[in-house]
């Protein structure tokens, strides 16, 4: 049976990710559970930009995949890949690796007071995001769907945490 | 979803080109790339690419070269410089050598998402040689508007009118009756759609934190903080701004948007760099905004700015046709998500639907129906897994069998066709009852 293995690296708030297990589950009709592993990031700390490589993190991770698993990497570090200047997450197309980070989802982080319902949601919308292109979607342009792409933070605040019905089916 | 755009990434440096193909690849792009301008050369003669991205700096011929080369062969390709914050000078030599934009390695994801979102619009703008209004001849990228009355045909007709337009649209319509639906269908089928629809839920801005919401604010407005805001109208541009409840504005915001709408432009909170924004204004009210103005509570200039189309959703009541295929509609869509299997709904229980004035439209009518797909179990809706007993009571009848017929029906319906119970609360005997059973032909409903 194929699983969701959430993994957090290097993040605080291990409840949180509990908490929206059942949420995470329902959206893809997988079982979907917590599982902690030990892995050192500090290889991938690139000092000229203070960020980590999102990209070389995956490829450190696909060994911890079982067959027909997908997992995520939660973390709390902020990530960037060669080209872009930070991203909130990454995945590839049918892969069964992904990356998550809630560096850049905290409120504070742009002057703005601290709210941390706000923060899961905005995490939760990222996971199930980047879990959705491992599940083989790509971007879509309805307004609401938890698939649009989201490139600022308060944009994400735009969308739902659920697929529209177009997505859903394509999810099937 | 694929959006039928292609994309050529020239770039020497094998991880540049496989994060961005990723990237456009996620973005729903067919995607190629090419290490050198040679090999970019002979791709870009065999295919027709819609946009081409070239790093400046390449080996051998250089992005330069390369740009004005592509421009000799496909001079409608859409070519975007990647440059070095180093050579910006040679990006600007680039545009004038007809490129369509240049981004700054590494980029900005927003930055880039907003170059290549303006670059496909234009793309698919270019491929229309008719008007945009001629070519919606009928709605796309929706999902399902229900409805056969007349009064919903009358708005999605509207709505494919406006959608080819850039005029502001005021969409008028009691509480649930699909005032964000039409806003987002009218998104949809405009050249906006690759970008998002940006909603500003007026009345629940507090009033001493509106100008950050609007404007947004520098990093330095606030100690520290790492990262600017963006404000609303910065995240609308190229984008639909959504006005919802717009009645619900403040005075002040009223006029902070009335400014902003004539100059398009305004600043962060604690900054002074200029900010320009396109956007197209769509605004939801379920007030009549003309009587507001005649009372003062409204400024009559935004008014004015604002209702240069209007588009009215009738209340569900009045179209009551649209009671059948909707509640089919969400049936089928609540028993699919549920995992109910295929359901439907029995004749009462249709008939006290239609029978309800809904005075929360269709919202109240989606959630009537989600709740009885909980509770209810069999394949089918019965008007007991219905808030509506009373509204199936409301007599249509005159005579006094008619009443008793019903009356007796009703009863049986409500305790399960259990014959004891039902006679009991009629205050007959069960003998009694099913001789009025057989009279009146009463049959146990579906
Ligand atoms: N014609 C329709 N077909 C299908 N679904 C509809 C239709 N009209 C409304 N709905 C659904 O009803 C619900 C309410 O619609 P919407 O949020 O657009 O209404 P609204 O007018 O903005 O409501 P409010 O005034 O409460 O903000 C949504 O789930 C929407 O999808
Ligand atoms: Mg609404
Ligand atoms: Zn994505
Ligand atoms: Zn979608």
């Amino acid at each position: 049976m194929s699983r969701i293995k959430i993994i957090p690296l290097q993040f605080a708030g291990v409840e949180v990710l509990e908490q929206m297990l059942p949420l995470i589950s329902a959206r893809f009709k997988i079982e979907t559970l917590v599982s902690t592993h030990r892995m050192d990031l500090t290889p991938f700390f690139n000092p000229v930009r203070s960020q980590y490589n999102a990209n070389d993190i995956i490829q450190k991770m696909v060994p911890l995949v079982d067959e027909g698993d997908k997992i995520v990497g939660v973390t709390d570090l902020d990530l960037f890949i060669p080209v872009l200047s930070y991203i909130f997450g990454q995945a590839y197309l049918g892969g069964s690796v992904a990356l998550v980070s809630g560096h850049r989802l905290v409120n504070a982080r742009y002057g703005l007071a601290d709210d941390p319902k706000l923060f899961s949601e905005r995490l939760l919308k990222c996971i199930i995001h980047e879990l959705g292109h491992a599940f083989g979607l790509k971007h879509c342009l309805l307004p609401g769907c938890v698939m649009v792409s989201t490139t600022y933070v308060e944009e994400m605040d735009q969308k739902s945490d659920q697929f529209c019905r177009s997505c859903k089916i394509q999810l099937k | 979803m694929d959006n039928n755009l292609s994309i050529l990434i020239v770039d020497d440096e094998l991880s540049v080109r496989d994060s961005l193909s990723n990237w456009f690849i996620e973005d729903g792009y067919s995607v190629d790339t090419a290490e050198d301008a040679k090999v970019a050369l002979k791709k870009i003669e065999a295919f027709n690419f819609h946009i081409i991205l070239v790093d400046i700096k390449l080996p051998g011929m250089d992005g330069l070269e390369l740009n004005r080369r592509i421009k000799s062969i496909n001079d409608e390709a859409v070519v975007i410089i990647m440059t070095a914050f180093a050579s910006v000078d040679s990006a600007v030599q680039a545009l004038k050598d007809g490129a369509y934009d240049y981004v700054c390695k590494p980029f900005d994801p927003d930055a880039i998402t907003h170059i290549i979102r303006n670059a496909s619009k234009t793309i698919h703008l270019s491929q229309e040689n008719i008007s945009l209004q001629d070519r919606i001849k009928s709605l796309v990228n929706v999902e399902d508007i229900i409805g056969e009355s007349e009064g919903i045909l009358k708005v999605l007709e509207q709505v494919r009118v406006v959608a080819g337009t850039d005029s502001t649209v005021i969409i008028n319509g009691d509480s649930g009756t699909g005032k964000e639906l039409i806003a987002k269908a009218i998104h949809m089928n405009s050249s906006r759609r690759f970008f998002p629809m940006v909603i500003v839920h007026c009345g629940a801005i507090a009033e001493n934190l509106m100008e950050s919401e609007l404007f947004g604010h520098e990093r330095g407005a606030f100690t520290g903080a790492q990262y600017a805001r963006k404000g609303k109208f910065e995240m609308a541009d190229g984008a639909t701004l959504f006005l919802d409840e717009i009645s619900t504005i403040s005075m002040k915001m009223q006029i902070e948007l009335l400014r902003v709408l004539e100059a398009k432009t305004f600043t962060r909170v604690g900054g002074n760099r200029e900010f320009k924004s396109d956007f197209r204004v769509i605004c939801a009210t379920n007030r009549d905004l003309q009587a507001m103005v005649n009372a003062g509570e409204f400024r009559e200039d935004l008014f004015y700015r604002l209702n240069v189309f209007s588009i009215t959703i009738p209340p569900l009541r009045e179209r009551t046709e649209d009671i059948k295929p909707l509640s089919e509609h969400f049936v089928k869509f609540y028993a699919e998500q549920m995992n109910k299997g295929t359901k439907h709904i029995g004749r009462r229980a249709a008939k006290a639907l239609n029978n309800y004035d809904f005075p929360g439209n269709v919202r109240e009518l989606e959630n009537l129906i989600e709740r009885a797909i909980v509770i209810g179990t069999g394949d089918t809706v019965q008007l007991k897994d219905l808030p509506l007993d009373h509204v199936a009571a409301k007599p249509t009848w005159e005579s006094i069998q008619e009443m008793e017929y019903h009356h007796i029906q009703g009863i049986l319906e409500k305790y399960d066709w259990n014959i004891s119970r039902s006679a009991k609360a009629l205050g007959v005997d069960r003998v009694t009852l099913y001789s009025k059973i057989k009279k009146y032909k009463i049959e146990k409903n579906k």
